[in-house]
């Protein structure tokens, strides 16, 4: 989940989202080198008198000025494209879950072996317990086995939403009409957050996500209870 | 009374000479900056994912965090 006064993304729980973490520094390295260049020029410019009155043409800087931005544009792209095509890459899931957006709480089915399904609206704040997240809790998480490839189906039965849990880095729009497929792989266990990323109504920021990442044994065990 | 003759100013090229100075400085002062965010930030961060997972049991983990009693799957 985020913390107060969080500057930077979430820590990374899956290896996607390790290698978005990696390209996000990259990529801030150059806004920061760009910014700090213009700055520093502009600075320069703003505190001389002298002047140059006769200035007609620059082709030596204007070459420069041409070439040196699309030299940084392929630096940011061949990684970018890298992580592209990583996330694309085939995985052979072990398992499949479905999820259903609504107004406003997300429905998940199970539906592999037997026929798994339920709701998962947020906790009230008032009926929050002491620790417990504002805003981010749900009655029924999302129980998943770590480290196993899963095969997420997002879709709709209203209007858009979006199923986003930003710590494994996956986000992806439930549009009514419309399957989307995204890939899950957690490297640890634990409870990881997210909240719907797309406006649908007036209690759009009130459908969270709770993901809870165990061992394949409490999976298997969660699972058949919940039958 | 006599005096040497001072050298003579420098009266042209002085904006030339203040921009090659300075773009030379803007491009030092911005490679700089990011060589700095590259090794504080971007490589201390791959350093610490790298030892957080090098030694990392996730059985372990998952132990303390049932034990905590966060999860509604494993009491």
């Amino acid at each position: 989940m985020a913390c107060p006064f969080q500057m930077g993304l979430q820590d990374a729980t899956s290896p996607i989202m390790e290698e978005l973490l990696h390209f996000h520094d990259h990529t801030l390295m150059i806004v920061f080198l760009i910014s700090s260049l213009v700055l520093y020029i502009i600075s320069t410019m703003l505190t001389t008198k002298l002047t140059h009155t006769s200035t007609m043409d620059a082709q030596e800087v204007e070459t420069v000025w041409t070439i040196l931005p699309a030299i940084i544009l392929i630096l940011i792209a061949l990684p970018s494209l890298r992580i592209l095509y990583m996330m694309d890459e085939i995985n052979n899931p072990s398992l499949t879950v479905k999820t259903m957006g609504h107004q406003w709480y997300w429905s998940y089915e199970y539906t592999d072996y037997e026929d798994l399904n339920f709701d998962s609206y947020m906790i009230p704040t008032q009926e929050l317990k002491p620790g417990e997240l504002r805003l981010l809790e749900v009655d029924n998480r999302v129980v998943l086995p770590v480290e196993m490839t899963i095969r997420m189906l997002i879709s709709s039965e209203d209007v858009l939403h979006s199923w986003a849990v930003p710590s494994l880095g996956l986000k992806t729009d439930a549009i009514p009409g419309r399957l989307n497929q995204t890939t899950l792989m957690a490297m640890r266990p634990g409870l990881y957050y997210g909240q719907c990323s797309e406006i649908c109504g007036s209690n759009h920021s009130f459908m969270p996500i709770v993901l809870e990442l165990v061992p394949l044994s409490y999976f298997e065990e969660w699972s058949a209870s919940m039958l | 009374m006599t005096s040497s003759a001072l050298t003579k100013p420098q009266m042209r090229g002085l904006l030339a000479k203040r921009l090659r100075f300075h773009i030379v400085g803007a491009f030092a002062v911005s490679l700089g900056v990011a060589a700095f965010y590259k090794f504080a930030v971007a490589e201390q961060r791959k350093k610490a994912y790298a030892d957080f997972y090098r030694n990392y049991d996730s059985m372990k983990d998952f132990e303390e965090m049932k034990k905590a009693g966060i999860f509604q799957s494993a009491k």
